[in-house]
């Protein structure tokens, strides 16, 4: 997958939102996962790392979770663990 | 290594990649499911057919889908520990299988595999979708980027499975390409000085690179002890302090990604690709449907619905017939042997053991038919993301919903279905939960109480008196489930909620077959597992009921004279279990019931339903389970000597409520065990659920009586 920052590690930007705050049909790129627990781990293994491109397709009839369009495939997270996941819209 | 010699494959794969049908495809879905110590997750392992085997014994090792082999749950744990030897012999070749269509987040699985160094070989699964989906994947190329033998296959028509054993066999032989001890070798480079990864493998200079990254990854996800490691390397391991293990471990993935990104490149395809992908057109277009916020709920309703109504009335003709074919066998065993104690253990032992096993076969094999269908169409990971929302509120996630509806039921294929909740103590809080769900088997005690102590057909406003005690009876239960489970999240099984973290997998037509093979193998694991207590719990049972022997000749001549109320069994009021119910009277006495409904207690922990007619036994009334009203009006006209009613609208509210909670289920406490694989759960669950039971019970009368009801 080609992005325009081929070394994220370089100038790290600081993000200006979190996946939980974009509407749906948005578009951002992964800046950071925060925290220091297990779930910053499956995150990022599930694809979230920093430079991928995240569509949010769609709330959950009661408001949460979120499905997230990354890498190709379908996630569904919870606002509170997609707020940990800090990007910059696309 | 010789041709003649056996060889071992390990399958490994995402969830969803159709790894079953490649397994099934290889080995002809003959094979035998693994049972691990400690271990709840299924591993399957069969003989790959010899038409494509190539002459050489091959034996399949069935991974869990996994999305990496970092430890993060007790599935990437098992096969982490499969791959590297810890449990059984390490496997000779691993056959990795990727979904075409999915490959920006599959390869990441791949790149993991390569830096463990095990012989690998690729099945590029799938690709019929993905050319759908206009993703022309060139396996060739991809092959030549990871310096790996790859396949094309499409799992479903068995289409490359040949070609993929002798892949798997080349790649044993030849050993890894340049392309793959390149990949390898950079993904184990030694990291910048200055960064966490540094420091951290700093701190592991005696242990093997590739062993020290996975270490290090089950020490940032908190999982070392499911890694089974020897006292030294888990000390070593130890050293590492959790944040920096963490953050060490997130540099990790992302350098496996930047070169999963590579090799995407390499193959063409750019991000747009992906974000476009019409493959997902299509269940995005279903999903507008499926998950719409009115809609999709409407669905929701009538999926668990249909869910529901097979294991609470599809099932029913089924048991009946099982239940017919039992009191045959019964039959013919005693006219043929004729009366006596054999006769006796054989048929209320031992044939009425296994009908108590087999008569849950109908529902078990339902319930998992419709789940393994719904879960392979894609739908059960709509129904989490559903109603996700709702069970994050009790500390649960989305998956324990059904499970808990289908407690409902019946809380034997309840507690089975479980299984889909990846984390034990969340899947221990669910199985703790269900037996609180009014069951069906309760439903006969509610009606025969109902109709002998209420107006049953009085009408309040639009309802009855009858339906709205019975409605109460479920609110309760119901209500109770939940707070149970509340009250577990946050004491003695204290977890986070866990993370939702969910795939939604593109939808696709369930395979038939594979569903089949997996009721299959699950309902004969419940009936060798759960079956065999069962079988000798109803054996004990029936001994307590039935010993000691009344003195047979005055019991008949008292019981045949005539008598204006028909005299009990005398059987059962001078056995064991009868002196038991009589001793215990005294404790039931606060919550208003008799020694004779003692005895109903004990005996309706073969089956909770078994009480109506072990109630009638001990007033004398033969086949009560078919026609309660007998019993009911000798309910109704009991007295007690000084001529006050031995039963009260409150005493029977009482047993009632009693009835909600107390665990009267042998075979719940079978299944327990099987699914916790100790006696310490079942025990738990027993014991509380029948003190609760007994508090709640007095409450109801003690209470009931000061406000002046009887």
């Amino acid at each position: 997958m080609t992005h325009p920052d081929p070394s994220p590690h370089s100038s790290p930007r600081m993000p200006s939102h979190t996946l939980a705050e974009l509407s749906p049909g948005r578009a951002a790129r992964v800046l950071e996962v925060t925290g220091q627990d297990n779930l910053r781990l499956r995150l990022l293994e599930m694809g979230f790392v920093p430079g991928t491109l995240v569509r949010i397709v769609k709330r959950a009839p009661f408001g949460d979770p979120l499905e997230l369009r990354v890498r190709g495939g379908h996630i569904s997270l919870r606002r509170a663990e997609a707020a940990r996941i800090g990007v910059e819209p696309a | 290594m010789s041709p003649s010699s056996s060889v071992r494959i390990a399958l490994a794969g995402n969830p969803n990649v159709g790894k079953t049908s490649i397994f099934n495809g290889l080995t002809g879905a003959r094979h035998k499911v693994g049972n691990y110590a400690g271990v709840t997750v299924e591993l399957r392992e069969g003989h790959v057919r010899p038409e494509h085997a190539h002459g050489r014994l091959l034996t399949l090792l069935d991974l869990p889908g996994t999305y990496s082999l970092t430890p993060v749950a007790e599935d990437e744990a098992v096969a982490f520990r499969a791959l590297t030897g810890s449990v059984g012999a390490p496997p000779d070749v691993v056959l990795l299988v990727l979904d075409a269509a999915n490959l920006g987040r599959n390869l990441y699985l791949a790149l993991q595999l390569l830096e463990q160094g095990r012989p690998l070989a690729i099945a590029l699964n799938m690709v019929d979708v993905a050319a759908a989906a206009g993703l022309h994947i060139d396996p060739t190329r991809l092959g030549a980027l990871l310096g790996v033998p790859i396949v094309a296959t499409v799992g479903r028509t068995g289409q490359g499975l040949s070609e993929l054993v002798e892949a798997a066999l080349r790649a044993l032989e030849a050993g890894p390409a340049a392309p793959a001890l390149a990949l390898r070798q950079r993904l184990l480079a030694p990291p910048d000085p200055g960064e966490p990864l540094a420091s951290a493998l700093a701190q592991l200079p005696e242990i093997d690179p590739a062993r020290a990254r996975a270490l290090l990854g089950a020490r940032a996800a908190g999982t070392l002890d499911l890694l089974a490691l020897g006292p030294d390397e888990r000390r070593i391991a130890e050293r590492i302090a959790e944040p920096l293990a963490i953050a060490a471990a997130a540099e990790l993935v992302c350098a496996r990604y930047r070169e999963v990104d590579q090799i995407l490149a390499g193959l063409g395809l750019a991000e747009h690709t992906f974000e476009g992908a019409p493959a997902m057109g299509t269940s995005e277009r279903i999903d507008r449907l499926l998950t719409h916020p009115v809609l999709g709920l409407v669905v929701f309703v009538g999926v668990m619905a249909l869910l529901f109504t097979s294991i609470f009335a599809w099932a029913e003709p089924l048991m009946g017939q099982i239940e017919l074919a039992i009191t045959w066998l019964s039959g013919q065993t005693k006219d043929t042997l004729g009366p006596g104690l054999f006769t006796d253990l054989l048929t209320e032992g031992v044939i009425a053991g296994v009908g108590n096993v087999l008569v849950f076969i109908p529902q078990i094999a339902l319930l998992f038919l419709l789940l393994g269908l719904l879960e392979d169409s894609g739908y059960m990971a709509r129904a989490a993301f559903l109603i996700d929302r709702l069970m994050a509120r009790v500390g649960l996630h989305g998956k324990a919903f059904v499970p808990l509806l289908s407690g409902y039921a019946c809380a034997i294929p309840a507690i089975l279905g479980a299984r889909t909740i990846s984390s034990f103590k969340d899947r221990l809080v669910t199985i703790l939960m269900i037996p609180y769900m009014s069951c069906s088997a309760r439903l006969p005690i509610y009606v025969l109480l109902i109709s002998a102590f209420f107006e049953g057909d009085r009408d309040v406003g639009p309802f009855t008196l009858g339906g709205l005690v019975l409605l109460g009876m479920y609110a309760l239960s119901t209500f109770s489930a939940i707070a149970i489970g509340a009250l577990y999240k946050r004491t003695i099984l204290r977890s986070p909620t866990p993370p939702l973290v969910l795939e939604l997998p593109p939808y696709r037509l369930p395979r038939l077959r594979n569903t089949l093979l997996q009721v299959y193998d699950r309902t004969g694991d419940f009936v060798r597992e759960a079956g065999t207590v069962i079988l000798a719990m109803t054996i004990v049972l029936w001994a307590l009921l039935s010993f000691p022997k009344p003195p047979e000749p005055d019991a008949r001549a008292t019981a045949t004279t005539e008598q204006v109320a028909p005299e009990p069994d005398a059987a059962i009021v001078t056995s064991i279990g009868g002196r038991v119910g009589r001793a215990i009277e005294p404790i039931l006495e606060p919550m208003g019931q008799d020694w004779r409904v003692g005895i109903a207690i004990l005996g309706s922990f073969a089956a909770r339903e078994v009480m109506v007619s072990t109630l009638g036994l001990v007033y004398g009334i033969e086949g009560a389970d078919d026609d309660d009203r007998p019993l009911r009006e000798a309910l109704r006209g009991a007295r007690d000597p000084d001529g006050a009613p031995r039963y009260t609208p409150l005493s029977a509210l009482a047993l009632m409520v009693f009835y909600v909670y107390a665990c009267l289920c042998m075979s719940t406490i079978a299944v327990v065990r099987r699914e916790t694989r100790s006696w310490r759960w079942p025990l738990f669950m027993f014991v509380s659920m029948t003190a609760l039971a007994y508090l709640a019970a007095v409450l109801v009368y003690q209470v009931g009586h000061l406000l002046g009801f009887s």
